[in-house]
C-alpha cells in the first residue's frame, strides 16, 4: 500500500471510532470526594473525583501505606504510613531532586498503579470531570 | 483499552518522535547534501539578510502583496498555523505528560480556553481549506485525493483532542485515539507535503536571496 | 434658423477603449478563436513528436529530472501545497477567463508533476502538451514567484520542461531556427560577419549627416565600455544603433562595438533549454568584451538578453556574477541623465505610461531608474496598475514571440489582460507607452494593433535621441 493510503486509513478509522463512542456518559454525583489541595492556589482543572472507600474496596486495597507512603531522607520506610498528613506537607509545587512536585505526585500516585494493574482511569478527563 | 492506551502513550510516542526527528534530520540533511552537490547556486547566492526579511514579510499577515490580495485566506492560514504550533506545545495535558515522562521537563501551559479556541480554529481552518479545494476551480484543478488525506491527518488530532477535552465520548478511548492521531501526524511531517514546515525556509530563503542579492528587487 | 435636421446623422456612442477590448474579446469567443488554440500546427513540434519513441521519452525526461535537477526541484515539488495562490499572478490565466489549466501551478501539474508521477513514461501526446505549455503558455516572467508564499520558482520548473523538450527535439520551429543561427553564427539572425561591420559603417554614414564628426568605434581596445545589441537591431532595426551612437557620442562616451562574433547579446538558446549553445554564445560575448579590455558592457534596450548576460549565461559558465561588469541601457541612460551628460532640449509634449520589462524589474529592479529618465524627458509618467516589480508581462518575452506566426493569435488573445490595462490608460488620454525592451515592443504592438488601442510605443533611446540637446549636430 502507498504510505498516503495507510495514513488515510488510520485517520479515517480514528475519526470513525470517535463518532461511535461520542455518547454522553452518566455520572453518579453522590459521595463525591475530591482530591483538592489548597496548596495549588488556582486550580487549572476541576479537582479529580476520588471516592476513597469505593475505590479501595474495588481495588482490594487494605494497606494504607500503598498510597499514604512515608519517606525519610528520600528513602521509603516500610511499614509506616502518612495517614492524616496532607500530600502538600511534603510535596512542594515544584519537584526537588528525586521528589516529584505536588501535581506530578498526585498524577503518578494514581496512574502508575492504574497502569500496573491495567485498571482505573488514565486519561485527563476521566478524573478531572467537574465543570 | 488499557493496553491500547499503553501502546499509544508508550512505544508509539517514541516511534512517532523518532520518525519525526529522524525523518526531519534526514530530510534536511539530504536536501543540504544534494544542494551542495548539484545546486551550488543556492549556496553561492544565499543571503541571510534577504532571507530573513522575506521570512518576516511572508509570515506576518498583510506584509506581502499577495496576502493583501487574499485577506480571508491570509487570516485563516495565519491563525491556522499559529494554532497548529501552539496547541501541541502549550496544552496543559501535554505538559503534564511531559512532566511525568522520562524527560521530566515542563513549561507553563496556556489557559484551557485559549488552547480550546485555537484547536477549533485549526479544525475550522481544515474545513475552509477543504471547501477551497472543492469549490475554487484553480485549486480544484491541482487537488488530488492526497490533498484531502493530508487535511484529514491534520484535522484528526485536533478533533479528537477537542472531544477528549470536552469529555465527549469515552474519555480513555478518545484520549488514546487523540494520541494515535497526533502520532500519525507527527510521523507524517517529514514524509508528506507537511514537510513544507521544514522546506519553507529553503525555498523562501533562496528566492529571497536571488531576488535581493542578485536582482536587487524584493520578493513580497 | 432653418431646420437643417435632415442633414445630421444620429451620433453613434463613442466606445471607450476598454469597451473595445471587451467587444473584440466577445467577438473572438463567438468566433471560437480561443477554442482553436488546441489545433495549432507547428512543424517543429509535430514532426518532432512524430519521431518520439517511448524509450527516448523516458530516458530523456529522467536524465534531466534525475540527472540535471537536484535539491531545488525536489524542494519545489515537495513543498507546493497546491493552494492555487499563484493563479492571479499569470496573464495567461487571467486572459483566458481564469481557466485553471493556465495557472502557474496548473501548468506545472500538466508538465513536471506528470513527468514525475509517471516516472518519465509520457505519451507523445503528453510530450506535445509539455512543449506547448512550456514554450507558448509561459513567459518565464517570474511574477508567480512573487505571489507564491513559498517563493517557488515556477519559471525554473517550466524552463526545465523546455530543456526536456529541447532534448526530445520537439521545440517549435521558429525559435529553433534562431537557435540554429546562434549555434552557427553566434548571433540570432543569421547575420554574417561582414554584414555586421557593414551595418555599423552604414549607420555611421547615416549619422554623419546629422553629426559630421560622429564615429561608431568598432573594435576599439581599451574603451570605457562595449555596447552590445541583439541581432534584430542590425537585421531590421538599424536606426536603434544610429540612435545609440548619437546618444553616446553627444554624451561624450568612450565606447566601442566588437568587430567579431560576440557582438550579439541575445539568447534564444536559453529559452529553448539548449544550455550548451547558450554557454557558447555567452562565452563569445564576454570574451569579446575581455578582448577589447573594456571596463564594462552596456547593453541595448532588451530584457531577455539582460537575463541571459546578467543572470543565466554566467551561471552556466561557472561565474557567480558576469565576468565583465554589465549594465542595462536603462541604468546607463539614468546615469547619463543624472550626471547631466544628456539634457533635454525640449520635452515630449504628452504624458506617457511606462511598461516595465519583466527582466529589468524582477531581473534587476530598474523600474525607478527607467521612470527617472522618462520623467526627465516627458510631461510625466502616469502609472499603470499593477506596475514596477509586479508588472504584467507583454506575453512576447521568454521566447514566446519567437515561436513565430503559428502561435501569434494565441499569444495575443492570451494577453487580453494587458490589452485591458493599456486600454484603461488610453481612456485616460495616455497615447504613448515607454518600454525599454524589444520583446515588449513586439508583444505590445501586436496587442495594440489587434484590439485597436491606437497607442504608440517608444524606447527610452527613442525619447533621448529625439528630445536631447545635440551640441554637435548640424541643422
Amino acid at each position: 500500500m502507498h504510505p498516503r493510503h495507510v495514513l488515510a486509513a488510520l485517520a479515517l478509522a480514528a475519526l470513525a471510532a470517535v463518532a461511535l463512542v461520542a455518547a454522553p456518559t452518566a455520572w453518579s454525583q453522590d459521595d463525591i470526594v475530591e482530591l483538592k489541595a489548597e496548596a495549588f492556589g488556582t486550580h487549572l482543572r476541576p479537582a479529580a473525583v476520588f471516592k476513597h472507600d469505593e475505590h479501595n474496596e474495588k481495588a482490594g486495597l487494605d494497606d494504607c501505606a500503598r498510597c499514604h507512603h512515608y519517606y525519610e531522607d528520600g528513602k521509603l520506610v516500610e511499614g509506616q504510613d502518612s495517614v492524616g498528613t496532607p500530600c502538600s506537607d511534603c510535596h512542594a509545587l515544584k519537584g526537588a531532586g528525586g521528589q516529584p512536585g505536588l501535581r506530578e505526585a498526585y498524577h503518578r500516585q494514581c496512574k502508575d498503579c492504574h497502569v500496573e494493574k491495567a485498571a482505573g482511569p488514565l486519561a485527563c478527563g476521566e478524573c478531572h470531570t467537574g465543570s | 483499552m488499557h493496553a491500547f492506551y499503553a501502546l499509544v502513550s508508550g512505544p508509539l510516542v517514541w516511534a512517532a518522535f523518532a520518525l519525526f526527528l529522524g525523518g526531519s534530520i534526514w530530510k534536511i540533511a539530504s536536501l543540504m547534501a544534494e544542494t551542495k552537490a548539484k545546486d551550488t547556486y543556492v549556496v553561492e547566492y544565499w543571503s541571510w539578510s534577504h532571507a530573513f526579511a522575506s521570512f518576516v514579510h511572508w509570515l506576518v499577515p498583510f506584509m506581502s502583496t499577495n496576502s493583501r490580495r487574499q485577506p480571508v485566506m491570509t487570516v485563516v492560514t495565519f491563525l491556522f498555523h499559529i494554532g497548529i504550533v501552539l496547541v501541541p506545545l502549550f496544552t496543559l495535558g501535554h505538559l503534564v505528560l511531559l512532566e511525568e515522562s522520562v524527560l521530566g521537563v515542563s513549561w507553563a501551559a496556556l489557559p484551557d480556553s485559549v488552547v480550546d479556541a485555537a484547536a477549533w480554529i485549526v479544525v475550522l481552518g481544515c474545513v475552509y481549506f477543504a471547501w477551497r479545494r472543492l469549490t475554487l476551480p484553480e485549486v480544484r484543478f491541482v487537488t488530488s485525493a492526497a490533498d484531502f488525506v493530508i487535511l484529514l491527518v491534520v484535522a484528526a488530532p485536533f478533533v479528537t483532542g477537542i472531544m477528549a477535552y470536552h469529555g465527549w465520548g469515552d474519555n480513555l478511548l478518545m484520549t488514546s485515539l487523540h494520541m494515535l492521531c497526533g502520532e500519525i501526524m507527527l510521523a507524517a511531517i517529514p514524509f508528506t507535503r507537511l514537510s513544507h514546515m521544514l522546506t519553507f525556509w529553503y525555498t523562501r530563503g533562496y528566492t529571497a536571496s536571488e531576488f535581493g542579492a542578485v536582482r536587487n528587487v524584493y520578493d513580497w | 434658423m432653418a431646420d437643417i435636421a435632415e442633414n445630421t446623422q444620429a451620433a453613434t456612442d463613442a466606445m471607450s477603449y476598454i469597451e473595445r477590448v471587451a467587444a473584440k474579446s466577445a467577438q473572438d469567443k463567438a468566433d471560437g478563436k480561443y477554442a482553436q488554440f488546441a489545433s495549432i500546427k507547428d512543424v517543429g513540434v509535430d514532426d518532432g513528436v512524430a519521431r518520439l519513441t517511448p524509450e527516448r521519452i523516458e530516458k530523456t525526461i529522467n536524465q534531466v529530472l534525475r540527472g540535471e535537477c537536484g535539491a531545488r526541484m525536489r524542494a519545489y515539488v515537495q513543498t507546493c501545497v497546491h493552494c492555487g495562490l499563484c493563479s492571479d499572478a499569470c496573464h495567461h490565466y487571467l486572459s483566458n477567463d481564469k481557466d485553471p489549466k493556465y495557472s502557474p501551478v496548473g501548468k506545472v501539474k500538466r508538465t513536471i508533476w506528470k513527468m514525475l508521477e509517471k516516472q518519465g513514461k509520457l505519451t507523445p501526446a503528453e510530450c506535445r502538451e509539455a512543449v506547448v505549455v512550456s514554450q507558448t503558455e509561459c513567459n518565464l516572467c517570474r511574477r508567480c514567484q512573487q505571489f507564491c508564499p513559498f517563493g517557488i520558482d515556477v519559471a525554473y520548473m517550466i524552463q526545465t520542461v523546455r530543456r526536456i523538450c529541447h532534448k526530445l527535439g520537439i521545440t517549435p520551429q521558429y525559435i529553433q531556427d534562431t537557435c540554429h543561427s546562434h549555434a552557427s553564427t553566434l548571433n540570432q539572425m543569421w547575420v554574417k560577419d561582414d554584414e555586421w561591420v557593414d551595418t555599423l559603417q552604414w549607420q555611421e554614414d547615416e549619422a554623419r549627416d546629422e553629426i559630421p564628426n560622429i564615429r561608431i568605434p568598432v573594435g576599439k581596445v581599451g574603451a570605457d565600455f562595449m555596447y552590445s545589441v541583439i541581432a534584430p537591431e542590425p537585421k531590421f532595426r538599424t536606426h536603434l544603433i544610429y540612435q545609440a551612437a548619437v546618444i553616446f557620442d553627444q554624451a561624450g562616451c568612450d565606447w566601442t562595438m566588437p568587430a567579431t562574433p560576440g557582438w550579439d547579446n541575445s539568447d534564444m538558446a536559453m529559452f529553448t533549454g539548449d544550455f550548451e549553445t547558450m554557454g557558447r554564445i555567452k562565452k563569445a560575448h564576454y570574451e569579446a568584451a575581455q578582448k577589447l579590455r573594456v571596463k564594462k558592457i552596456v547593453m541595448g534596450e532588451c530584457g531577455h538578453a539582460f537575463r541571459s548576460v546578467y543572470d543565466v549565461g554566467n551561471r552556466w559558465l561557472g561565474w557567480k556574477m558576469p565576468p565583465v561588469p554589465m549594465v542595462h541601457s536603462i541604468e546607463f541612460f539614468y546615469e547619463l541623465v543624472k550626471a547631466g551628460r544628456i539634457r533635454p532640449r525640449e520635452l515630449f509634449p504628452e504624458r506617457v505610461t511606462f511598461h516595465d520589462p519583466c527582466n529589468t524589474v524582477r531581473g534587476r529592479g530598474l523600474h525607478e531608474m527607467g521612470r527617472y529618465v522618462a520623467n526627465a524627458f516627458t510631461q510625466g509618467v502616469v502609472e499603470m496598475a499593477p506596475n514596477k516589480v509586479f508588472n504584467i508581462c507583454c506575453n512576447a518575452g521568454g521566447g514566446v514571440i519567437n515561436c513565430g506566426p503559428p502561435w501569434k493569435t494565441k499569444r495575443v488573445l492570451s494577453n487580453r489582460y494587458k490589452a485591458e490595462q493599456l486600454a484603461r490608460m488610453k481612456d485616460q488620454g495616455i497615447n504613448t507607452i515607454i518600454s525599454p525592451c524589444h520583446n515588449c515592443h513586439g508583444g505590445l504592438e501586436d496587442i495594440i494593433h489587434y484590439y485597436g488601442l491606437e497607442m504608440h510605443l517608444m524606447f527610452l533611446g527613442d525619447l533621448l535621441f529625439k528630445y536631447m540637446e545635440k551640441p554637435g549636430a548640424v541643422e
